[in-house]
C-alpha cells in the first residue's frame, strides 16, 4: 500500500515537473533557454548549434527536434530536461521543419539556399531536394499528406509539393514576403501571413485562388492555434500585437499586445497564457489571454525565434 | 557590471530597429530583410561604439607617447573616413550585400549535388559546448588566413598595387587600421566568405573576432611608442611590430624584404620566418612617394589612383 502510494506520488511528481519546462531557441546565440513555466524564470541556457531557428516534438512525442540551420543538423533534445540526446547530421540548412500528418514525410525548408528537401520522416533518409526560389521560409500540410505547402518569401508566392511525386504540384502569386502558413481545421483553406503588409491571405488551395483577405497588423507573420479547435493566433512583427482568428468565419476575433516583435508561439495547456518569443527585444512575451495583459517578460539570448511548451495546449 | 551592459545595449539596438529601421522596410517593402537589417543595426552600434571607445583610449595615448609629432597632420584626417566607412558597417554591408548572392548560389548547387559543405565543429565536436574554445579558435583561424592574405597582397604585384593605398601612408595613426582600396576590400571579403564556406564560421564568432581583432588591429597602426616586452612580442601584434612592416623600404618591400605579415598574433610572423624584431620605431611610407609619386589626399583620389595603378595606367 505504501508503496503503491509512493509510485503515485512519483508519477505526480514527474508530470508536475514535466509540465513546468519551457524551450526558446535563442538564434542569435546559438542556445537554447530552458525556462521553468511555473516560476517563470531560466534555469539553463546551453549551446545547441548555429542559428537554431525553429523546434517541433516528433510525432511520438519522444523527443523534442531542433533545426540548427547554419549547422546542417538536427539536434534530439529529451523534452522534459532539455539533455541532447542526438544529433543528426546532413540535414541541409534545415530552417523551417515539418512531418507530415501521415508521419511518412519530414520536409525542411532552406530559406537561405532556395530549397526544400523532402526526407523520410522514419529514417530521414533524403528523398528529393526540390529548387524553390525564392526563400522557402514555412511549411504546412493538408491532413491527408498529399501536399506540403511552402511560402516563397522572396517571390511573393505560395508553392505546392506533391508528396507522392515529389515534384513541385503549383505555384501562385501572393502578397508581399509571405511568411507563416497554417491549414484550417476543415482542410479546405490556407492562411498565410503576409510579412511585407497587414493581412493574411486565405487561399482555397484545391481551386488555388485568393479567397479574403483578414487585416491584422503590419507584419503579418506566423500562427500557433490555440486549442479549441475553432481559432488561431497570429503574430503581427511590426505592429507588436498578436491576433486571434476565427477560423470559421475567417475573421479576427481579439487582440493583444505584444511587444519588441512577436514571433513564434505557443500556448499553455489550460489554454490561459500565451508564450510569445520577442525577436527584438531578447525576451519571452507572456501574456494572459483573459486580462490581454502582459504578465511578464523573461530575458532570454539574441534573436529568439522557436518556442515550445512541455505542457501546450493541443495543435488544433 | 557586464549584465547591465548588455542589457541596456538590446534596449538601445531594439529602440533603434524598432524605431528607424523596421518601418522603413516595411514602408519600402523589404521586411523579407528584417532579421538581417536587426543584425546589421546591431553591427553599426557596435561600430559606433567601438569608434567612440577607440578615439577615447588611444587618441589620448597617441598624444602621450607619440613616435611622431606633425605640425599639420591633414594627412592622417582622411584615414577617419575609412574607419567609420568600416567600422560603422557600410562596407561591410555593401560587400554583403553583393557576394552574398554570388556565395549562396554556389552554397546551393554543391547541395543540389549532394555536397554539404563541413563545418569545424563537425570534427571538433567541443567547439559545439564552449563559447570561449570556439571564439579562441575562430580567431586563430581567421587570423592564420588573414596573415596568409596579406603576405599575398604584398606577394603579387597586382595586388600590391591596390594594397599599396594602405602602405602610402606617412601619419599613420590608430584609424590607418581600415585605410583600404575598395577592391582590396572586395577581395578580402570574399577571401573570408569562401573561408565562412569552408569551415562554417558562426555569424556569433564572427562579430566577436571581428571586435577583437579590429581593436587589436587599431591599436597597432597607433602612432605610439609602445612595444609589447620581451614574451608578449611574440604574441600579440604591438604598435612597435605593426610599424616595422610599414617601414619605407624594408618592412614590406617585395617578397624577400616583407616583414611582419600578422594581424594580430605575431606568432605567424615567427613560425613562417617572417619575423624582424628591429629595435627602431622607423618612418613609414613607400619609397616611390619620396621620388614623387602620388597616391592622392582625398578618399576618391586614392581609390582612383589605385586602379590607375592596377591597370597601369599611371607611367610607372
Amino acid at each position: 500500500m505504501f508503496r503503491s502510494k509512493c509510485f503515485v506520488l512519483a508519477l505526480v511528481a514527474a508530470a508536475s515537473a514535466e509540465a513546468h519546462i519551457a524551450f526558446v531557441l535563442n538564434s542569435g546565440d546559438e542556445t537554447v533557454s530552458v525556462i521553468d513555466t511555473a516560476s517563470q524564470k531560466v534555469t539553463k541556457t546551453f549551446r545547441v548549434g548555429k542559428e537554431p531557428h525553429h523546434l517541433m516534438a516528433t510525432p511520438d512525442d519522444a523527443y523534442l527536434i531542433v533545426a540548427n540551420a547554419l549547422s546542417n543538423d538536427l539536434v534530439f533534445l529529451d523534452r522534459q530536461t532539455g539533455e541532447v540526446k542526438r544529433r543528426l547530421p546532413n540535414i541541409s540548412d534545415p530552417y523551417q521543419i515539418g512531418f507530415s500528418p501521415d508521419r511518412k514525410y519530414f520536409v525542411s525548408a532552406s530559406l537561405r539556399l532556395h530549397r526544400t528537401d523532402i526526407y523520410s520522416g522514419s529514417d530521414f533518409k533524403l528523398l528529393k531536394r526540390l529548387q524553390t526560389p525564392k526563400a522557402p521560409s514555412h511549411v504546412m500540410f493538408d491532413q491527408k499528406s498529399t501536399m506540403a505547402f511552402v511560402s516563397l518569401q522572396d517571390s511573393n508566392e505560395l508553392a505546392a509539393i506533391d508528396l507522392k511525386t515529389q515534384e513541385m504540384a503549383w505555384k501562385i502569386p501572393i502578397g508581399k514576403q509571405p511568411a507563416g502558413v497554417w491549414m484550417t481545421p476543415d482542410d479546405k483553406h490556407l492562411l498565410i501571413g503576409i510579412l511585407g503588409e497587414n493581412y493574411v491571405e486565405v487561399i482555397d488551395w484545391r481551386a488555388r485562388k485568393k479567397v479574403k483577405r483578414i487585416v491584422t497588423g503590419e507584419g503579418a507573420h506566423n500562427f500557433i492555434p490555440a486549442g479549441d479547435g475553432r481559432h488561431v493566433f497570429l503574430s503581427n512583427r511590426a505592429s507588436n500585437k498578436i491576433s486571434k482568428i476565427d477560423q470559421q468565419s475567417l475573421t479576427v476575433v481579439d487582440e493583444f499586445p505584444a511587444p519588441g516583435g512577436p514571433d513564434c508561439m505557443d500556448v499553455t495547456a489550460d489554454g490561459k497564457q500565451l508564450w510569445v518569443t520577442s525577436r527584438w527585444i531578447r525576451k519571452v512575451t507572456v501574456i494572459d489571454l483573459a486580462t490581454k495583459k502582459i504578465v511578464k517578460q523573461i530575458p532570454v539570448g539574441r534573436s529568439p525565434h522557436g518556442i515550445y511548451l512541455y505542457a501546450h495546449a493541443p495543435r488544433r | 557590471m557586464w549584465n547591465w551592459i548588455t542589457t541596456r545595449f538590446a534596449e538601445l539596438h531594439a529602440w533603434t530597429f524598432e524605431t528607424l529601421v523596421q518601418p522603413a522596410l516595411y514602408r519600402f517593402g523589404f521586411m523579407n530583410w528584417d532579421e538581417q537589417a536587426f543584425e546589421a543595426t546591431e553591427l553599426f552600434l557596435i561600430g559606433l561604439i567601438e569608434v567612440l571607445l577607440l578615439w577615447a583610449i588611444f587618441r589620448p595615448v597617441e598624444a602621450l607617447a607619440p613616435v611622431e609629432k606633425w605640425d599639420d597632420r591633414s594627412e592622417a584626417h582622411v584615414d577617419i573616413y575609412y574607419a567609420l566607412l568600416s567600422k560603422l558597417g557600410l562596407i561591410p554591408l555593401f560587400f554583403f550585400l553583393l557576394l552574398t548572392p554570388a556565395f549562396d548560389w554556389l552554397n546551393g548547387n554543391l547541395r543540389m549535388a549532394g555536397i554539404i559543405p563541413p563545418n569545424l565543429e563537425d570534427m571538433v565536436p567541443a567547439l559545439q559546448s564552449s563559447a570561449v574554445l570556439s571564439a579562441v579558435t575562430y580567431l586563430l583561424i581567421l587570423d592564420f588566413f588573414d596573415y596568409w592574405r596579406h603576405r599575398f597582397q604584398h606577394r603579387f604585384k597586382t595586388w600590391w598595387q591596390l594594397h599599396a593605398l594602405h602602405h602610402s601612408q606617412r601619419q599613420m595613426t590608430f584609424w590607418t587600421d581600415d585605410r583600404e582600396h575598395l577592391i582590396d576590400q572586395a577581395i578580402s571579403a570574399a577571401w573570408r566568405a569562401a573561408l565562412g564556406l569552408l569551415i562554417g564560421v558562426p555569424p556569433v564568432q564572427f562579430l566577436t573576432v571581428t571586435l577583437i581583432s579590429g581593436a587589436i588591429e587599431s591599436f597597432s597602426h597607433a602612432n605610439v611608442r609602445v612595444k609589447f616586452g620581451s614574451v608578449g612580442k611574440y604574441i600579440l601584434v604591438s604598435p612597435h611590430f605593426h610599424r616595422v612592416h610599414h617601414a619605407m623600404a624594408f618592412g614590406y618591400d617585395g617578397p624577400a624584404k616583407g616583414c611582419n605579415f600578422a594581424q594580430v598574433f605575431a606568432f605567424w610572423d615567427v613560425l613562417f620566418g617572417t619575423a624582424t624584431f628591429a629595435e627602431e620605431f622607423p618612418a613609414t611610407g613607400i619609397p616611390d612617394q619620396q621620388t614623387g609619386r602620388d597616391y592622392g589626399r582625398g578618399y576618391w583620389s586614392q581609390q582612383w589612383l589605385g586602379v590607375r595603378r592596377l591597370i597601369g595606367a599611371d607611367g610607372k
